[in-house]
């Protein structure tokens, strides 16, 4: 019999050509379509752009599981992304860090409810539109490992994001556009005859419809405090620590600039700020919550690449245990901006061992 | 994919397919007779007239009067109308509402947003059953009450509610108080399945619905007893007797009134004929599946709804595995998963959130033959047993 597969449809192309690789691979897919939260508007209308949850998407993604002829249904997931993704990032932002949603995202809904959901219904996997890969080795016990690999496609990379997973949940997640090239995958949208859609441009958070700042300004209100130097001397006066990203060099309303935001002093609301860039260049970071996604924490010290933000190259680093799933990573070189509550994750060629928060 | 074309809906309390016959007589009103009601010439007063006719039809049919029968585009903007519109009508007198616990959403709702209005509101227990007890509405009578609305049978599990009885405590009541108190009932679910008669029920408003008896959807009605201050919810042109303001949907008008009236004439014979599937049907569950559970009362229930919860499964798997079978039923599961939104009807009769989330409402209808009852026999308790040895909270 058929593999049974539920295959999250966001009603964009990657995970519309994901279905349509599973349903040619011969599998039994079910398409799902996953409402998440947006910001409801003044009036109590719910907003209409959260972009990948949009009523317009929905219609998109029934429309390719019709095309497929596949089963489609809608989980509603708006309460708990709330809980587990909204107020997350309200939280860590109020704390004065800056937080990965799409991590926690991937692990507690995606590869969370919806694995769960999914394994309750008797599927035997859950497919994403993810630029990853998933590599299964043998080992000699019989025992199948399962390993999580860089995406074909560099630039699309999505493993990133990922480095919550574990092997109980790998060895149930399907990715089946990570052996293509973005390129690749819009030319096989042709190929399926699938409706190639021109999206607005891509937004960083999804549940955000206009700026990060404007977002927390709302829910977070403003908050008065100086700026000062390292020396401790007031310059100026801030809105708020959480609008004040690491290293962030825009919208420091001094004059007399550019400075670079070098730390933040919540206890006492206190902005850090530095005119001198080479400050913010730092060779340590602590890495806390880590997972290792073999499940086992290699033999340590070990020299890894480490990403510290999505959009950065690798760095060569080593990683040194501190305590329970604490550990230090020494950066060859210093890197610029190291910004608590993001993630850092740790790649051994082009696996991705593991990874944990920046704190 | 496995190749199964049967499908058996399972859903007609959710909404039902419209009638051939009633398909027929709507028809003409879409192309041929198309005219405005408002219109004083010919095209106009053929659809007037047809719309006087079907109003009379549906008063008749209900023991009302025509005047007393205002058509809307659905039951939730009936209630919408009956909550909001008697709310300020009357709030010089009084601002005290009274609902059941089990209200559709759209009474829930309507009573919600009147609280944040500045109006109060006493939501009743139920029993374990869902039937709401009429000392208690009685006892939450005061005299800002001007308000009291409860449903005819619950959609969910089917329950009648002792409709007669309260019109009585609340007849009683007026006269101990010398101010009226409006009685309201939604009776979306038992309008053409059960008799239902405004002067017996003792109801001073009463919702009723098109598209649950076989009628065409964007139909419904309110009857307004006479003499009842109500205000409007849509101002314009003054139709429905400057209540509801619209361009009257006139086919769908034509098809409820017809639906009504075929339901009506089949009432007793169809209700004889669905309370033995249903009977079939719950035995026959509650006997191949271990640990399933009735919800709703034994006896004062409409005949066309079956609900159960099965301990340790998820409704919400239920639905689907069934509907990949063919099979189309509906949960009180409201949600994905977690602790959060089970039915509030389903909480209200005690059920625990895990218990009211393994519910399972199987409502059938004029095209439910005994072979579909067979047929989930059949596959049900394959797909509880197969849900239950995946649950990690069954053992």
């Amino acid at each position: 019999m058929a593999k049974k597969v539920i295959c999250a449809l966001s009603g964009g192309l990657d995970s519309s050509v994901a279905a349509s690789l599973l349903k040619k691979a011969g599998f039994d897919v079910i398409g799902v379509f996953m409402k998440f939260w947006s910001e409801p508007e003044k009036n109590g209308l719910v907003g209409a752009s959260n972009r990948c949850c949009s009523l317009e998407a929905e219609i998109r993604a029934r429309k390719i599981a019709k095309i497929l002829k596949i089963p489609f249904y809608v989980f509603d997931f708006s309460k708990e992304f709330k809980k587990k993704i909204v107020d997350y990032f309200l939280k860590n932002y109020q704390k004065g860090i800056t937080p990965n949603p799409c991590v926690v995202c991937n692990k507690e809904i995606k590869f969370g409810l919806l694995l769960k959901k999914a394994l309750a219904l008797g599927a035997d996997f859950v497919a994403t539109g993810h630029y990853a890969k998933i590599k299964i080795k043998n080992q000699r016990s019989k025992i199948k490992t399962y390993h999580l690999i860089r995406a074909k496609d560099k630039n699309k990379d999505q493993s990133y994001f990922l480095w919550m997973l574990n092997q109980e949940k790998l060895k149930r997640i399907l990715f089946p556009i990570g052996d293509f090239t973005r390129n690749e995958v819009e030319n096989l949208a042709k190929k399926f005859k699938l409706p190639v859609l021109k999206l607005k441009k891509s937004v960083e958070i999804c549940f955000i419809q206009t700026t990060i700042n404007d977002f927390l300004k709302k829910y977070l209100k403003e908050k008065i405090g100086k700026i000062v130097n390292s020396e401790g001397e007031i310059l100026g006066e801030h809105r708020g620590l959480w609008f004040y990203t690491l290293g962030q060099r825009k919208g420091i309303p001094l004059s007399g600039g550019p400075y670079y935001v070098l730390d933040k002093n919540l206890k006492r609301n206190l902005l850090i700020v530095t005119k001198k860039e080479k400050d913010l260049y730092k060779k340590e970071l602590i890495a806390k919550n880590v997972n290792w996604i073999s499940g086992s924490q290699p033999k340590l010290p070990i020299k890894i690449k480490a990403k510290i933000r999505y959009r950065q190259n690798l760095a060569s680093a080593t990683i040194f245990k501190l305590n329970f799933k604490s550990y230090k990573l020494k950066f060859d070189k210093p890197q610029r901006a190291i910004t608590p509550g993001q993630s850092v994750v740790f790649y051994k060629g082009e696996e991705v061992l593991g990874g944990g928060i920046i704190s | 994919m496995k190749k199964n074309k049967r499908k058996i809906y399972f859903d007609y309390a959710a909404t039902t397919p419209v009638d051939p016959r009633v398909v027929k007589v709507m028809l003409p009103y879409f192309s041929k007779k198309f005219g405005n009601t408002m219109s004083l010439h010919s095209f106009g007063q053929e659809v007037k007239e047809i719309l006087e006719e079907s109003r009379e039809k549906v008063a008749s049919l209900i023991g009302a009067k025509p005047n007393e029968i205002i058509f809307t585009s659905s039951a939730t903007e009936s209630n919408n109308l009956a909550l909001k519109g008697i709310a300020f009508a009357n709030k010089n007198r009084g601002n005290h509402i009274i609902i059941s616990s089990i209200e559709h959403p759209c009474v829930m709702e309507s009573a919600k947003w009147l609280e944040s209005q500045g109006f109060e509101i006493t939501r009743l227990k139920v029993d374990k059953y869902g039937l709401v007890n009429p000392e208690d509405v009685k006892k939450a009578i005061k005299k800002e009450t001007i308000l009291v609305s409860i449903m005819h049978a619950n959609n969910e599990i089917g329950t009648i509610e002792p409709i007669e009885e309260i019109g009585k405590i609340i007849k009683s009541e007026i006269r101990n108080q010398n101010s009226k108190i409006y009685f309201h009932t939604d009776a979306a679910q038992t309008l053409g399945k059960i008799p239902v008669d405004v002067n017996k029920l003792g109801v001073d408003l009463l919702t009723g619905s098109s598209h649950k008896i076989y009628g065409p959807k964007g139909a419904a009605c309110l009857y307004i007893r006479e003499g009842t201050k109500i205000t409007p919810l849509l101002h314009g042109g003054g139709h429905e007797m400057g209540l509801r303001s619209s361009t009257v949907n006139v086919p769908a008008i034509v098809g409820f009134a017809e639906a009504l009236e075929i339901a009506k004439k089949e009432m007793k014979k169809e209700n004889e004929r669905l309370s033995k599937l249903r009977e079939k049907l719950e035995k026959g569950i509650l006997k191949k599946i271990k640990n399933a559970h009735l919800v709703g009362h034994p006896q004062k229930r409409l005949p066309n709804i079956a609900n159960f919860w099965f301990e340790g499964v998820e409704g919400e798997s239920v639905v689907i595995e069934l509907d990949l079978l063919g099979i189309a039923v509906s949960t009180g599961s409201a949600c994905s998963s977690e602790k959060l939104e089970a039915s509030h009807v389903l909480l209200a009769t005690g059920l625990k959130p895990h218990q009211a989330h393994s519910s399972l409402r199987l409502s059938l209808g004029r095209w439910t033959k005994e072979k579909d009852i067979d047929y989930v026999l059949k596959v049900l308790p394959k797909v509880i047993k197969r849900l239950r040895l995946i649950s990690p909270t069954f053992k």
